[in-house]
């Protein structure tokens, strides 16, 4: 029985991290290019240089609702493409979470 | 007075559809709860949650966001667009980050609540105790401050007769025969008395506006009394008048048995699909107000055209026709950041430092919430947490944006709200472009049960993690561990049924600064917890005292941040927006960047200084389980004699 065997990372926990990063980059690229964009031509501006497109202002709709809509596009390319699916496993017998299994060692046990 | 008064039969009716469909679902939740153990079926579903209901419920605001935000944008206009853009990630930041390892972890430790995430990752009962009572602390004041939007909304269906304005203090001074007998009796002098006539039977906000009332009274008289003896009388006047607002208490108690009600009933799943129904209501409402606002501006549009426009007026796209009447109403800076000052105070709503903070607090305070925690502990599976994140994706787009030209149109279609009076937008807006249309009044219904629902179902979720606090993580863990299910069951209903009892007494005086009280709230929990949940989560060398720390101080850098500057006054009252409960912003940075950098300093200083967790336990969170056939060497029995 190999109790001194190399431990294996969890394969939950590898795939979570490498998503985690993934996100957290998505998190400052999205920052970084929203506030970036909006300080630059969001701020201090005249009216009469304002554009409008399909009626926003050109700042949010360059700043915010065009960037929103590449987000939930990403989104849909990570939770389909990127982020793997993994079997979670079950409740511990013998647990609240899980009495039925503790109802069944029981029995067993008799 | 805004609305009209008399009851307001359409939203009335979408009231009590909302309440029977609310309840409905809770005898439905409360069948799929019968499966398993008490505990696991009414505090957690089974573990049973799809992707709709995990999508739209986990992450999104309280009913407080929705009611709060359309009023922001009216006020300030585009640059709230700014403010709440954060969104665009939530979903992935929301799901991404956390929701597999939470939902393995809390199978792993067979967790029920999130303080037993801590307890049992750590083997430290104190550490969960520690959790519980911070969540207790956020959500009960949360819980309060939502009871009070649900019974304004209740009251303004129930007499139509006043605003939801957040400020707006309920109307509760009124001077009665009975109050003016007793101060007969009392010995004050019948001049005074008689003085008080016209005061008879009007109700007033405030006990100063009240008193101002009286003194005003007071001072007519002949000859008027020293300023002195006219504020003790009043003072005396105040004592005796009645502190009733009886459509506000009753709303209030609707509200409340409703609420209290469906969730007794069905448990966390009847609070999950409650949410979930009415988000997908304030979806479909926030969609056809959008069409009809649009539809409204393009009226105006052909009314300005038909009185000889430039034709310029009658190409335009109707949002572009919407914002140029705003600019004109309000000024250029509606159309910008740092946002609109319409009290012309120099007023900086959204400052570059906070526009930068709130891509941060969305994100976080998100992450942080313990509601949203539970939910995802509850999911199925990993493929329901991957579907959420684009399906919440989908839903964000569509209720924010949406929401914020719904209010441009309104700024120009009603242009002329005062302050203080923002909060009624949406009603307002609702019942005039849904007026003269088939059934318009059951629309504006519609739309205006929308928040309603709203606050109903954050109110429910918040008694479960409430009851479930008092009753797993205080009383089943620390009072009776061997409290049968039965006992644990009934405790429950117990717990639920006082907790509606306070927040009706509490909110019979209700409280003022809503929305402050909220983002407070879903900071402080953001600032306490994430950290934390991140080390606990990602983290094997995270030890106690580094969480104890890392929790103590996010809150702790909080709580300081609000002292200095909601109680001591410091920093400039003109930043962000405007409410008297505001933190110190500490280089113009809201309190919860500070919290999260000290939280996080904190926590992993003391646990590289401490000494590491038991390897046995560590072993169960971070390693891979061994296959079936082989005995796991951390089992029990690996240690049992053969």
């Amino acid at each position: 029985m190999p109790t001194d065997a190399p431990r294996r990372e969890d394969p939950i926990l590898k795939s979570a991290r490498r998503e985690a990063v993934i996100v957290f980059a998505t998190w400052i690229v999205a920052l970084t290019y929203t506030v970036g964009y909006c300080a630059r031509y969001g701020y201090g501006r005249r009216a009469e240089d304002l554009r409008y497109i399909f009626g926003f202002p050109d700042w949010v709709f360059w700043g915010i609702v065009v960037p929103w809509g590449v987000c939930v596009v990403f989104s849909w390319i990570f939770a389909s493409l990127l982020m793997t699916d993994e079997d979670l496993g079950e409740d511990p017998p013998g647990t609240e979470a899980n009495p039925t299994a503790l109802a069944d060692e029981q029995i067993q046990d008799a | 007075m805004l609305i009209a008064a008399q009851p307001a039969w359409g939203t009335l009716t979408a009231l009590v559809l909302f309440i029977l469909a609310s309840m409905w679902i809770g005898v439905l939740a409360n069948r799929a709860t019968r499966a398993g153990s008490f505990m696991k079926g009414f505090f957690l579903g089974n573990r049973g949650l799809g992707s709709w209901a995990l999508a739209l419920t986990a992450t999104v605001q309280s009913g407080g966001t929705f009611m709060g935000y359309p009023s922001l944008v009216y006020t300030h206009g585009w640059s709230v667009v700014l403010w709440i853009a954060a969104y665009m990630v939530v979903p992935i930041t929301g799901f991404g980050i956390l929701g597999k390892r939470l939902a393995e972890i809390s199978r792993r430790c067979g967790a029920i609540t999130m303080p037993d995430l801590f307890r049992e990752r750590f083997g430290s009962p104190g550490l969960g105790l520690l959790a519980s009572l911070f969540i207790l602390f956020y959500m009960s004041f949360m819980m309060v401050a939502q009871f009070k939007a649900g019974a304004l909304v209740m009251k303004i269906a129930w007499v139509g007769s006043d605003s939801w304005s957040e400020d707006q203090k309920v109307g509760r001074y009124r001077i009665t025969d009975g109050g003016i007998a007793r101060l007969t009796k009392e010995g004050v002098p019948a001049n005074v008395v008689a003085a008080l006539d016209p005061l008879k039977d009007q109700l007033y906000a405030t006990e100063i506006q009240f008193s101002e009332q009286v003194r005003g009274e007071l001072a007519k008289m002949k000859p008027a009394p020293s300023p002195e003896q006219a504020t003790a009388w009043a003072h005396r006047i105040a004592a005796v008048s009645e502190l009733t607002d009886w459509p506000y208490i009753t709303g209030l108690l609707v509200f409340t048995v409703s609420v209290v009600g469906y969730t007794l009933i069905g448990g966390f799943l009847a609070a999950v699909w409650t949410d979930l129904f009415q988000s997908v209501m304030m979806w479909v409402g926030v969609l056809v107000f959008l069409l009809l606002a649009l539809r409204g501006v393009a009226m105006l549009q052909h009314e300005e055209v038909a009185r000889g426009a430039p034709a310029v007026v009658a190409q335009m796209n109707s949002l572009e026709f919407a914002n140029r009447r705003a600019i004109e109403k309000t000024g250029p800076d509606f159309a910008f950041s740092p946002g609109y000052d319409g009290k012309h105070e120099g007023r900086s709503f959204l400052p570059l430092s906070l526009a930068f903070s709130f891509f941060w607090i969305w994100v976080f305070a998100g992450l942080g919430s313990p509601a949203g925690i539970v939910r995802i502990m509850a999911c199925r599976s990993t493929t329901n947490i991957r579907r959420s994140i684009y399906l919440l994706g989908v839903y964000n787009a569509f209720i924010y944006i949406p929401l914020a030209m719904i209010s441009i149109c309104g700024r120009a279609l009603l242009p002329d709200l005062p302050v203080g009076k923002t909060d009624d937008v949406i009603p307002m807006l609702a019942m005039k472009v849904t007026s003269g249309l088939p059934f318009g009044e059951f629309v504006s219904g519609l739309i205006l049960a929308a928040p309603f629902g709203a606050v109903m179902a954050t109110v429910s979720s918040y008694l479960v993690v409430i009851a479930s606090g008092l009753v797993r993580d205080v009383y089943q863990r620390f009072v009776r561990p061997a409290a049968a299910s039965r006992e644990l069951e009934l405790l429950s209903y117990g717990v639920m049924t006082s907790i509606g009892v306070i927040s009706v007494v509490t909110n019979l005086a209700p409280v003022d600064y809503l929305q402050a009280i909220v983002v407070f709230s879903g900071t402080g929990a953001g600032a306490t917890f994430c950290v934390p949940m991140l080390m606990l989560v990602f983290w094997r060398r995270a030890t106690v005292p580094g969480m104890v720390v890392a929790m103590l101080s996010g809150a702790g850098t909080m709580l300081g941040l609000y002292y200095l500057g909601a109680v001591l006054g410091w920093g400039d009252p003109l930043l962000g927006e405007a409410t008297r409960f505001r933190p110190y912003f500490l280089l113009g940075l809201d309190p919860l960047l500070w919290s999260l950098a000290v939280s996080l300093a904190t926590g992993v200083g003391v646990s590289l200084l401490t000494r590491t967790c038991d390897e046995t336990m560590l072993s169960k969170y971070f390693d891979a389980e061994e296959p079936v056939s082989g005995v796991p060497a951390n089992s029990v029995a690996a240690e049992m004699p053969a």
